[in-house]
């Protein structure tokens, strides 16, 4: 257990120090993201996975890589998928950057973080309920774009393609306005 | 890259996007996926063994998490100690109400708290329901190239910029 907690707590001081410093943990700068106002931090984190997905490649070749593919459920992750889109909308913080921001000394974090601990407890005493209702019924298992590439070095191809369009069609749609540069 | 976006106080995103990725790959060395909704499991389980352990044992949720003893509770721990260093090492100022959302709704403190509260109760609620959040599931997903991850990323990106605008409306087009 001891190794374990020392590597996560590094892992964690150099994840929530680079998420500061590019601004992530910033809910203003995260609404000009959404309002397609500002294009860096979108931008980060598509980049972020190519490379990841690169990385990850490689350590799967070298044989050292711990992966567990979470399962698509069409109604649960769907139905999640547009509840966390409105909250992050709504409060320009998702869950990663809470930790972070309240470390920095964001108060309004600090209530979103308490906000989150509370909405992990009630949908923790729903589970029994929701669970067999939105997720089983619709679950389609663990897959990936490998199952439809065949091999997964060409998904990874697929992926950074995809990503990279992504990543272009933010430099061009996302257009600072006024010349207003806020930090 | 948009020249307008450079700000010195702001790390630029392509070196960023580099030191995160070298990050998340060391993650799936050494741990495996990277996640931090599920840290709030792990803490509220923590806090809850002590005060009512029966209740905890029963729960199917904190059954399958582990307690604050663990990997993905040291890294939300972390996470915060990090945003801590970053901040009280750089430049770059802290509010407790950012300035889009004063313009909008006023500079009212519990206003905006109670805004985050619920707005971090919504994102919890739904990364529960899904498996994982913005890293859990949509980052950690998306590099082991899980539909799971892309499906829930499409989805978070698409609502959020709605909801933006919803909520920023004109003052959003001002910007």
């Amino acid at each position: 257990m001891g190794s374990e907690i020392w590597l996560g707590l590094f892992s964690g001081i150099a994840f929530g120090f680079v998420i500061q410093r590019v601004g992530a943990t910033n809910p203003h700068k995260m609404a000009r993201a959404h309002l397609m106002i500002a294009g860096d931090i979108p931008k980060f984190m598509l980049m972020a996975v190519i490379l990841s997905a690169i990385g990850l490649l490689g350590l799967e070749t070298a044989g050292v890589a711990n992966t567990r593919v979470l399962p698509t459920s069409l109604v649960a992750t769907g139905v999640a998928g547009v509840l966390f889109g409105i909250g992050w909308g709504f409060c320009g913080y998702c869950p990663g950057t809470t930790w972070a921001a309240a470390g920095e000394g964001r108060m309004d974090a600090v209530f979103a973080l308490i906000g989150g601990l509370a909405g992990a407890a009630v949908f923790a005493h729903l589970h029994g309920y929701l669970v067999p209702l939105l997720y089983d019924p619709f679950n389609v298992g663990q897959i990936t774009l490998a199952d439809w590439t065949g091999s997964r070095p060409a998904a990874v191809v697929l992926l950074v393609f995809i990503f990279g369009l992504c990543i272009g069609a933010i430099h061009f749609l996302w257009k600072e306005k006024n010349g207003s540069q806020v930090p | 890259m948009d020249k307008k976006n450079i700000s010195p106080l702001y790390w630029p995103w392509l070196p960023a996007a580099f030191a995160l990725a070298g990050i998340i790959v060391f993650i799936f060395a050494t741990f495996g996926p990277p996640a931090s909704s599920s840290g709030f499991v792990s803490t509220m389980k923590g806090a809850l063994q002590t005060v009512a352990p029966n209740y905890v044992e029963n729960m199917t949720h904190y059954a399958m998490m582990p307690d604050t003893g663990s990997w993905l509770f040291a890294f939300v721990l972390g996470m915060a100690i990090g945003g801590f260093a970053a901040g009280r090492t750089g430049t770059i100022p802290v509010r407790d109400v950012p300035e889009i959302w004063e313009k909008r709704f006023g500079n009212s403190r519990i206003k905006r708290f109670a805004a985050t509260f619920a707005g971090g109760f919504i994102i919890l609620f739904a990364s529960r329901l899904a498996g994982g959040c913005t890293l859990g599931l949509f980052i950690s997903g998306s590099t082991q190239l899980a539909v799971s991850g892309l499906y829930f990323g499409v989805l978070i990106f698409a609502v959020a910029m709605v909801t933006a605008r919803l909520v920023y409306g004109r003052i959003g087009k001002e910007e």
